[in-house]
């Protein structure tokens, strides 16, 4: 515990201390005498007594929010091709994604993103010099970073503008029209972020807790580190949990009437030695029978729902995976159970335990950001 | 020495570890001692390849010599690419007496009625396999000898191993073996794997099995403080009768190397809690499911010894050792395509 003073400096050092660093990073300056009451205190508390009555959990004084929500709306249609530029859309399915979450940017702004620009490739350029970053590309090649703000990318009015990165690199020796290649890219979103937690956040903090990257880990740890320079914040490795993966399983699978999903792959693993990999496909129209029997019936939910689709209870989810897991049980007598899923995929995309995400049809982006984004803020150690 | 076997020799240098190259040319036998002594292995893989292509040179070798060489190392060095296992069918009157020289004369003759361009090299192996290598052209261009197809067969035994195989030489290859080992027809055995030595212990049951017996556990009295005995001793026993059924139907000690299994499921939806899907008409769930590890023999027979998966062992997993296969397709009532498998009913 005794860490948590050396919390108080501002931090941008390393992320294995984001920890007790916690408390810092939302909270304003001046705040410092609240948090030292809490220095002896357990993580939990120091998380309660900084945030107080201003928590995201709003009423809630559990932590019932530190799990996922046991009920979201059903995947609606969100026809985002109008209102994102499609070059950016386009840039944000071609790539898989390496995840992680970020805490709140202080004082970020996003009518700064020219100067951001400006100063990263500064940053990655000096970097470089200090023989960081040379192995990325050959030493006489430049880096030029863009910033750019993807509009219209958002679920409601509090989540903040997502922000994309994009780092080309040329060669010195270049002539001045000649193509710029796209070595990196990565993003920072928040998509129906919970409004309690977000209203919560004093004035000069943002929160885009779900960043995304892919390209060289040297350059995405230099990216991080420009950011925790600047912005106050620290990253962190973000997991798609089993529960998350279990939530893809049964969002992806209820949208095959409007979008066929080909098919529907589940992968286990189970814990024997040596390891033992069972990949399951399903047929999609089996899988979306099946996810249509386990569906509560219309009657029962509140009539004000059905225009905006029904909504999805987790309880149909684990009985959509308890359905699944009979019909295996009932050939193999293995109970997949006993293992933990790894990895599902549709035509819409593809998730990873180990936080890698592919989405390949921009109408169901925003369902499957939703939950990220909340796996993110669950994640975060404040 | 002509340009496509210079090339071969070069892959095939490049592609063998420097200690391993240096046995298979002393198996080889070919290079004199000096020749032998002149090439030096601590040397960079151009170097030596060099000195080869000077060796080789000097004696006027051909793509015929080359080929001797990579498949000396093939037969040492089999696990390289999937192997597919086959079965021939119905064998002639004479299928037994079909011995080398026979089998090597017809299978050439055939091969070469079938297809213009071939180049057919057959080599007998110490553990009484026939090693086929297979350079297939067409009727228009050469043989292509940096694809070769291999194909291993035990003389009087159905069995045939093949890798590298495209589909449309598939039938060329099956019409040779049937004439040549004189039998009526070949299968799809349903069993492929990385290791040749692995599917051919398989499906000729080469490997340590256990047959079932009721034999008395061999507990010793555990330490009378235990809070509750009975309790232990009847989780011992029950631990020790999965494991004794797991042995059964996976086999004891070390298994045969499987990489996977697939099982194609064409059933009925059962489960008494879900009636929607239970009763709907006649339509099967359609599913594929794919068991993979570096061992998969081993892991279940690990899943069924811990518990994870129940005992008995299910037929669909035991039939894996016990019919020497990994490609399933199963239906509910067991006439499906040619490789289904009856579903146990429960």
């Amino acid at each position: 515990m005794f860490k948590i003073v050396s919390g108080f400096v501002r931090y941008n050092t390393t992320i294995r201390m984001e920890r007790q660093h916690s408390s810092v990073v939302r909270t304003p300056l001046d705040s410092v005498k609240v948090q030292r009451r809490s220095k002896s205190r357990s993580y939990r508390q120091s998380y309660r007594s900084c945030l107080g009555a201003a928590s995201r959990l709003g009423s809630t004084p559990a932590f019932t929010a530190r799990r996922l929500n046991t009920s979201r709306k059903a995947p609606k249609l969100h026809n985002i091709t109008e209102k994102v530029n499609a070059e950016q859309l386009a840039l944000l399915m071609k790539s898989e994604w390496k995840l992680s979450y970020v805490t709140p940017l202080y004082q970020f702004r996003h009518t700064q993103l020219k100067s951001y620009s400006r100063q990263l490739s500064a940053f990655i350029a000096a970097e470089k010099q200090q023989g960081l970053a040379v192995e990325v590309e050959g030493s006489q090649n430049s880096f030029r970073v863009s910033f750019s703000a993807v509009q219209g990318m958002a679920g409601t009015d509090d989540d903040a503008e997502t922000v994309l990165i994009q780092i080309h690199s040329k060669s010195i020796f270049a002539r001045q029209d000649e193509h710029q290649r796209l070595i990196w890219s990565g993003w920072l979103t928040c998509i129906n972020g919970n409004p309690d937690y977000l209203r919560s956040l004093p004035k000069d903090f943002i929160c885009l807790p779900l960043f995304g990257s892919s390209g060289s880990e040297v350059l995405t740890s230099s990216v991080q580190s420009w950011f925790q320079q600047n912005f106050d914040c620290c990253f962190g490795p973000l997991e798609i949990s089993h529960t998350s993966l279990q939530w893809l399983v049964a969002l992806w699978t209820n949208c095959h009437t409007e979008s066929n999903i080909q098919h529907l792959k589940m992968i286990w693993s189970i814990p024997v030695v040596p390891p033992l990999q069972i990949t399951y496909t399903v047929n999609p129209q089996d899988a979306w029978d099946l996810w249509n029997s386990v569906r509560k019936s219309p009657q029962e939910e509140k009539e004000t729902e059905e225009e905006e689709g029904r909504s999805i209870d987790i309880e149909e989810v684990m009985q959509f995976m308890q359905g699944l897991k009979s019909h295996f049980y009932r050939h193999f007598r293995l109970d997949l159970s006993a293992g933990s899923l790894k990895q599902v995929s549709t035509a819409l995309g593809s998730a990873k335990y180990n936080g890698r995400i592919k989405i390949s049809n921009s109408k169901y982006m925003i369902t499957t950001l939703t939950l990220l984004t909340e796996g993110a803020l669950l994640k975060m150690p404040i | 020495m002509d340009d496509l076997s210079r090339r071969l020799l070069q892959r095939l240098v490049r592609r063998i570890p420097a200690q391993a190259l240096k046995t298979t040319l002393g198996k080889w036998d070919r290079l004199t001692a000096a020749q032998r002594q002149s090439v030096d292995f601590t040397q960079p893989k151009w170097t030596i390849t060099e000195t080869l292509l000077a060796i080789f040179e000097e004696n006027e070798w051909t793509m015929k010599h080359v080929t001797e060489l990579e498949m000396i190392h093939i037969i040492d060095n089999p696990n390289q690419g999937m192997w597919y296992a086959f079965q021939l069918m119905d064998p002639e009157d004479d299928a037994k007496s079909v011995e080398l020289t026979q089998f090597k004369e017809q299978f050439k003759a055939h091969l070469s009625e079938l297809v213009r361009h071939v180049s057919v090299k057959i080599k007998k192996h110490t553990d009484e396999a026939v090693w086929i290598r297979i350079a297939w052209g067409d009727s228009f261009s050469r043989p292509n000898h940096m694809k070769p197809t291999y194909v291993v067969h035990h003389l009087q035994t159905p069995y045939v191993f093949v890798t590298s195989l495209t589909s449309k030489q598939k039938p060329l290859l099956s019409q040779a073996l049937i004439l040549s080992t004189r039998h009526q027809g070949i299968k799809d055995a349903n069993l492929s794997g990385r290791k040749l030595a692995a599917i051919r212990d398989l499906l000729m049951k080469q490997y340590q099995q256990v047959f079932p017996t009721k034999y008395p556990g061999t507990l010793t009295e555990k330490n009378q403080t235990v809070s509750n005995p009975r309790i232990e001793r009847e989780q011992a026993e029950l631990g020790e009768n999965r494991f004794q059924m797991a042995c059964e139907a996976f086999g004891d000690g070390m298994l045969p190397q499987l990489q996977s299994a697939i099982y194609k499921l064409e059933t009925k939806f059962r489960d008494h809690t879900n009636k929607t899907m239970t009763e709907r008409e006649e339509l099967p769930f359609k599913c594929v499911v794919k068991f993979s590890s570096t061992n998969l023999l081993e892991s279940l027979r690990e899943c069924a010894a811990s518990g994870i998966a129940s005992t008995p062992v299910t037929p669909l997993l035991s039939s894996i050792p016990l019919k020497g296969r990994n490609y399933f397709v199963i239906t509910d009532n067991g006439l499906g395509p040619s490789s289904q498998t009856n579903q146990p009913q429960n």
